[in-house]
């Protein structure tokens, strides 16, 4: 009996390597997707820092009213301090999950978790 | 035929499935946010056409912008504003006047927990700025005469005050009006799944690809902890809790839900959420029964059946009216 190998014609051989050539390229395809969660601030609706939410880091953000200080660690990301007068986005405590939103009103900052990969949250939004 | 054949044959239509499946045409969401109302309004929707969608959250956008001048006390011509400028009262807007009206009648089923007699009060506390010090008792009496739901008539589109220096204040209902409209507006663009959230206030239309809208509910003393999570399909959420504007003085918590009775926050509860028909209600429901405390709470609730809730007591215990189970998403 003749082996798989003997009884591929020249044809087949092209068939089969079309095929694998068409995986790899969907698997690089794959390896080049949006990477992992990020920190988006927007002021103005413009797009002010964006960062990995998993490398720790403090920045101050200028809006309106003065500086506004972001602090991501392993909690997640939270505004620590802020001009504004109310505080409240310092009380809103730290976001971490897609989805999640922190917002200094006054001074204009919007802080949102991406994740382009679209990965299953817990849930879709927080009720707060 | 060689027996290979059939193998390849079989790989390429796996391949023709895969490559057909790919090309189906993909369910596009997209997610905008912007600071109105003195929050985040964030709109998500879901369909075929980016273009649509992007349409129909501009509109939306529009509208509650719309709203937010007629309903804010922040705008200086806004229906709210001149009203309260106003010796006894004036016409308004359609929208505002279905405003009162829901507001008019809660507080009346309420009791007076819900209340939109409170611009006066609410200015005294200074929640909107730093507040860190509780007014004068004498001050605190005086801006709650002539205070309470018979203080605001409606008739129509005319709006009577009881009393020229009544101030009203729709901070416990206008938020959510606006977003019910929002949703209203991207309905008539023929958007089937979305959400609108107007900080906390949020409605949920449709589902997500295959299943329900999740809804996350804010542990109101651990901030990094969702107390519960929700399953909802064309319904509103609404949480209203003491945790995201108060200062603390001598060991005690004062935070912007006010008690109509005395003038101070109200101290039944730590967070109060609703589920209901429409975010407005919902809005005015969580205020209301925040006020009244639990068990006067879940029977506020008991005459609306459509609407369900869980109360985060003062001491941290769990109330639920009998419905909110059938939400609740094991853990």
């Amino acid at each position: 009996m003749k082996t798989p190998w003997q009884v591929m014609t020249g044809g087949d051989w092209l068939i089969v390597i079309c095929l694998l050539g068409i995986s790899l390229s969907g698997i690089a395809w794959l390896a080049t997707a949006p990477g992992g969660t990020r920190v988006v601030v927007t002021s103005g609706g413009q797009t002010v820092f964006s960062a990995p939410l998993d490398l720790p880091q403090s920045v101050d953000l200028d809006g309106p009213l003065g500086p506004t200080h972001l602090v991501i660690d392993d909690q997640g990301v939270r505004i620590t301090d802020s001009p504004c007068r109310a505080k409240i986005c310092i009380s809103m405590g730290p976001a971490r999950h897609t989805g999640d939103l922190l917002a200094c009103v006054p001074n204009r900052i919007l802080v949102r978790i991406d994740s382009p990969a679209g990965g299953e949250e817990p849930y879709d939004l927080l009720s707060r | 035929m060689p027996w290979n054949r059939p193998l390849i044959i079989g790989l390429l239509m796996v391949l023709l499935a895969l490559t057909w499946w790919r090309l189906q045409p993909e369910e596009k969401e997209i997610r905008r946010s912007r600071l109105m109302m003195g929050t985040v309004v964030e709109i998500m929707a879901g369909g075929l056409k980016t273009s649509k969608l992007e349409t129909a959250v501009d509109a939306a956008f529009a509208e509650i912008s719309r709203l937010d001048k007629l309903l804010s006390s922040y705008h200086l011509d806004s229906d709210v504003s001149r009203l309260s400028q106003s010796d006894g009262g004036g016409k308004v807007a359609a929208e505002t006047a279905e405003v009162l009206a829901l507001g008019l009648d809660v507080a009346q089923q309420s009791g007076g927990a819900f209340d939109m007699t409170l611009g006066r009060l609410k200015s005294l506390w200074h929640f909107d700025e730093e507040a860190s010090s509780v007014p004068e008792r004498g001050a605190i009496a005086a801006a709650l005469l002539g205070v309470g739901p018979a203080a605001l008539a409606l008739d129509g589109l005319e709006v009577y005050k009881q009393t020229p220096d009544l101030e009203i204040d729709l901070g416990g209902i206008a938020k959510g009006y606006a977003v019910d409209r929002a949703i209203a507006v991207l309905k008539e663009h023929g958007i089937t799944s979305a959400a609108v959230n107007a900080g906390g206030d949020m409605y949920l239309l449709g589902q997500r690809p295959k299943r329900p809208w999740r809804i996350g509910i804010q542990h109101p003393r651990q901030k990094e902890t969702v107390l519960e999570t929700v399953q909802v399909r064309d319904q509103a959420v609404v949480t209203s809790g003491d945790y995201e504007r108060f200062f603390e003085l001598d060991g005690i918590r004062y935070h912007h839900i006010f008690d109509p009775q005395t003038g101070f926050p109200a101290r039944g509860c730590q967070s109060v959420t609703i589920i209901a028909d429409s975010v407005a209600l919902g809005d005015a429901l969580a205020t209301a029964v925040f006020v009244k405390g639990p068990e006067a709470g879940l029977q506020l609730l008991a005459g609306y059946p459509r609407a369900e809730g869980l109360i985060v007591a003062a001491d941290g215990s769990l109330y639920s009216s009998p419905g909110w189970a059938a939400y609740r998403v094991a853990p």
